[in-house]
């Protein structure tokens, strides 16, 4: 309990250090594994990737409790994350590529202009560097306001709190003026 | 705060926080009243989404920082390794050795 924790805190405080830590352990193991069981180096950093996240999004919640070492809990979840690949690989074995799968994909292009497709992202990459920081520290990463507000060299947490909503509204209004754009016009 | 940034406060304190049924039921009154609230409200979920998705492309994005990071160090390693190997062995095969 105190280890996860200590780990959550560290995750929180020193991301950089804390993750550079964990891929240093973990990392060659994962490698070992996949490269044993038909992957690449390449694959293996993929799935090993996507296991960061999906671990780092949970360590940071205050539920979460590790019963074993960061390392061995990694390694379980590349495990079934490669395990999974290798089944869907064997349910769809590889095949060329032909004029009817490009016209499928070209169908399954989303249409512009719908609220779903507006892709808010683009919208939080627009924001500047400051804004975006604030935001996902605070709704991705999951920092403490406290922390943000030092990090971002803010007065006080009130600051701080002003500030990110202040952004939140910038982010809400550019998506609202496309939205408006998009159904004027449908 | 200003009033548009309290009503962002409002909202999003009901779609992420732990209204308390007090807040639940003036909430349920104010969807009666409020005709815009609804659509805020969608559009603030949609805010959610797009930072989760822009934060999980953060971090992808510093672990590759990372990986490149230790790829490098690693190669700098292995070529180190094999340059004081051959130096070694020279050393070895020197007379008096």
């Amino acid at each position: 309990m105190e280890i996860t924790a200590s780990l959550r805190h560290a995750l929180l405080t020193d991301r950089e250090q804390t993750l550079t830590r964990i891929y240093q352990r973990a990392f060659p193991l994962v490698r070992h594994y996949v490269v044993q069981h038909g992957g690449t180096a390449h694959e293996a950093k993929d799935v090993f990737q996507d296991a960061v996240v999906v671990f780092y999004e949970k360590a940071v919640q205050e539920s979460f409790v590790l019963s074993a070492s960061v390392s061995t809990y990694l390694l379980g979840v590349c495990r079934n994350l490669w395990h999974r690949e290798l089944t869907r690989r064997a349910r769809l074995p590889l095949t060329d590529l032909t004029d009817e799968h490009t016209q499928q994909v070209a169908d399954a292009e989303p249409t512009a202009d719908t609220p779903d497709s507006l892709a808010v992202l683009t919208y939080v990459e627009q924001l500047g560097e400051r804004c975006k920081s604030v935001l996902l520290a605070f709704y991705y990463f999951q920092q403490p306001l406290e922390q943000i507000a030092s990090t971002h060299h803010y007065a006080s947490v009130r600051s701080a709190t002003v500030q990110k909503f202040k952004c939140l509204e910038r982010l809400r209004k550019s998506v609202r003026a496309a939205l408006s754009e998009a159904f004027a016009h449908a | 705060m200003r009033p548009d940034l309290h009503r962002l406060h409002w909202i999003e304190h009901h779609l992420l926080g732990h209204p308390t049924p007090a807040e639940a039921a003036d909430w349920r009154t104010q969807q009666l009243v409020d005709a815009e609230l609804a659509a805020d409200t969608e559009i603030q979920r949609q805010l959610y989404q797009g930072l989760y998705q822009a934060g999980r492309q953060q971090l992808r994005w510093e672990l590759d920082q990372i990986h490149a990071r230790l790829q490098h160090s690693a190669r700098r390693r292995g070529w180190l390794q094999a340059a004081t190997d051959v130096l070694r062995r020279t050393l070895r095969l020197l007379p008096g050795r």
